[in-house]
């Protein structure tokens, strides 16, 4: 082979830490052999070796180099057999990938960031980055769901969240439980409260296919034009390169002219909800 | 254009002779019912098919293995691919603008194609579903040899196309003599060049230009979808046999090795995802799938024709689905 980068190749991290954020559902925090740069909404492919890999975006904070923090919740044939892991195990990672959310586009702006289930990954490191910028924007609101408190994840980070000034936070579970008191219901419902001016705002989505495609439909009938509104989309992935063909949704390769994608460029593409 | 040089048969076959015992040399050797590519020994060069239509695999294979380990170190030595027709150097339009693309450049990929030297060459007769011309094909090569190969009865003309096609006419003048072909022998190959491309245009003249297709199969409704993929067994074998399809799956071996294996979207779960969604789940909307890739969403993303009219997918079919005849059937429906 040439001497040029093998883009196939993984650099190592290893895995420093196991955190268990739901019955389904863990971080990993992971120090790669050299510092590491990614923009928030950007994905990795992360291997265990000899096994596989599958593509994760990492939740923590882009401005931290040195580690960064995978959610992975146990979904099948990789994550199965990642959740199994402990400390000290080397993993691979190939990335960054793709493209990531548009952060100039959210300055000046209300920043409405809707979020379900395991979406909370990709938007934790979002909300890293625009408290560090937190001057840049206008205000943030966060609705976050899931089906219940105990699969809320980030618990201790909420509230971390909501001491920031331009931070609102809402959370709703479907099933509540005696503990829970906050929000009861589909995460679209949390909409109907809050108090932002739309016309001078933009909005994220990222979380189960169900809950993108009526999250969507609500930011829509609340008047959100539709290249405002900002989408993180999951389809099958293999190589992260835009060559593979398996993440192929219309003329795009989600992971490299994705995953982060407007509404508007998307919406006359087959299956995007699938 | 560079000059043409001529040389006999015999002084051809016995340079390849030479020639074989020290570098790799592939040509299509004739089977009982079909030709396909074969490492050149001194025993099958006189099985060699010259200027017929395509040998069974397509080039694709010599530059995208079935299966290659993408981590190790998989040099190989430089080799000749002799006889392949214009319809698969073509292809590698597309297959480079993917596997060289700038931002991910594949250094297996180019590795491979800088150390084949490509000797193209005419197509005298064609195969029943030949259809290179109805995209905009010749069915002489244009693109992508670095020497042409043609015949006029037992003799054997050689045009380089490229700084390694000139330095391989070099080396092959040092061990025999080539003498400039004349106009009018030019002349000639000129005239059975233009005879098989009106044959090929006559012979399709019903199926819509790719552009059309494109247009054509955006417009059709499900019900043909579903006729049409009825007896599809999502065998893949379309895909796999396709000089343009180049799917492939990441397959991990210990040590971070990354094998690349030939993937196709026909294949059940080629799209399935954890949560449980394939949008590739019915049969019919996966039998769509390629047909749009190949007309509609490639050519909105690449500058490449997608599909070079070879026709293998047609003849690799077990279904015995033909393209052709639905887009027939679609362009008469319009
Ligand atoms: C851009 C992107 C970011 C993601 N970020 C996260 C995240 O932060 N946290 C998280 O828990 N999950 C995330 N996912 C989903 C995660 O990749 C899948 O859950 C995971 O691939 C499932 O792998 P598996 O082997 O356990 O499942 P299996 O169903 O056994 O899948 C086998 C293989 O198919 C492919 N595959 C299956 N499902 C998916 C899928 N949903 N997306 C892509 N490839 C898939 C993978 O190559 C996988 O190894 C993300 C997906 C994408 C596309
Ligand atoms: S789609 Fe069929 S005719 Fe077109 S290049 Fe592929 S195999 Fe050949
Ligand atoms: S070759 Fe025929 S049967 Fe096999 S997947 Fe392709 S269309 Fe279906
Ligand atoms: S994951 Fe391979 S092309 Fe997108």
């Amino acid at each position: 082979m040439t001497a040029s980068r093998n883009i196939y190749q993984c650099i190592k991290a290893e895995i420093t830490e196991v955190i268990d954020e739901s019955p389904t559902i863990k971080s990993f925090v992971l120090r790669p052999e050299r510092e590491f740069e990614f923009k928030t909404g950007q994905f990795v492919e992360l291997t265990l070796d000899g096994f596989g890999e599958a593509p994760f975006t990492p939740s923590s904070s882009p401005l931290e180099k040195e580690e960064i923090q995978i959610t992975v919740m146990r979904a099948g044939y990789v994550t199965e057999k990642i959740h199994q892991l402990k400390p000290g195990v080397i993993m691979g990672i190939r990335g960054p990938y793709g493209r990531g959310y548009p952060l100039d586009k959210f300055f000046d702006k209300e920043v409405l960031v809707l979020g379900g289930g395991c979406g909370f990954a990709p938007l934790r490191s979002l909300l890293y980055n625009l408290k560090a910028e937190e001057d840049k924007i206008k205000k943030l609101v966060f609705c976050y769901g899931s089906k219940t408190p105990a699969e809320c994840i980030y618990k201790p980070y909420i509230n971390e969240l909501r001491q920031v000034k331009k931070f609102e936070v809402y959370r709703s579970v479907d099933r509540p439980d005696e503990t829970w008191t906050e929000e009861v219901g589909v995460v679209t419902n949390l909409l109907d409260k809050i108090a932002i001016n739309v016309d001078d705002s933009v909005a994220v989505v990222c979380g189960p296919p169900v809950m993108m495609k009526f999250g969507t439909l609500k930011l829509l009938e609340m008047g959100y034009p539709e290249d405002n509104i900002y989408l993180s989309m999951e389809k099958n992935m293999s190589c992260g390169l835009g060559k593979c063909g398996h993440c192929m949704m219309g003329k795009y390769f989600v992971c490299k002219d994705g995953p982060v994608f407007s509404y508007d460029e998307v919406k006359d593409q087959p299956d995007i909800w699938q | 254009m560079s000059k043409i040089v001529k040389l006999s048969q015999e002084n051809w076959s016995d340079l390849l002779t030479g020639m074989a015992k020290d570098y790799h040399i592939y040509a299509p050797i004739q089977y009982s019912n079909q030709q396909d590519y074969e490492l050149l020994n001194e025993y099958n060069i006189k099985d060699i098919v010259y200027n017929h239509p395509k040998p069974a695999t397509p080039l694709k294979t010599f530059l995208l293995p079935i299966k290659q380990n993408l981590v190790k170190d998989n040099r190989f030595k430089p080799s000749v691919i002799l006889g392949i027709p214009a319809c698969d150097l073509s292809a590698v339009n597309i297959l480079s603008e993917i596997y060289l693309d700038k931002d991910f450049k594949d250094s297996a990929y180019e590795h491979r194609l800088e150390n084949y030297i490509f000797i193209g060459s005419d197509c005298y007769s064609m195969q029943e579903h030949c259809h290179c011309t109805s995209y905009g094909f010749k069915p002489y090569p244009t693109e992508n040899a670095d020497i042409v190969l043609s015949r006029l009865d037992s003799t054997v003309f050689l045009q380089s196309l490229t700084p390694k096609g000139d330095k391989l006419i070099g080396l092959i003048e040092s061990k025999v003599a080539l003498v400039k072909a004349l106009e009018e022998e030019i002349n000639q190959i000129n005239d059975k060049r233009e005879r098989i491309t009106h044959q090929l245009i006559e012979k399709n003249k019903d199926i819509p230009d790719y552009t059309k297709t494109g247009e054509l199969i955006k417009q059709a409704k499900e019900e043909i979808w579903k006729r049409y993929a009825d007896t599809c067994v999502s065998c893949g074998a379309c895909a796999t046999i396709c000089p343009t399809c180049t799917c492939f799956l990441l397959i991990d071996r210990p040590g971070f090795e990354k094998v690349r294996q030939l993937d196709a979207c026909q294949l059940p779960a080629f799209a399935h995802v954890a949560a449980g969604e394939d949008p590739l789940h019915e049969l019919h909307v996966r039998f769509k799938n390629r047909y749009m890739c190949k007309y509609v969403w490639k050519p909105e993303k690449f500058d490449s024709v997608a599909c070079t009219g070879c026709g293998r997918c047609i003849e690799a079919c077990i279904g015995k689905i033909n393209k052709n005849e639905l887009f027939v059937e679609l362009n008469r429906e319009d």
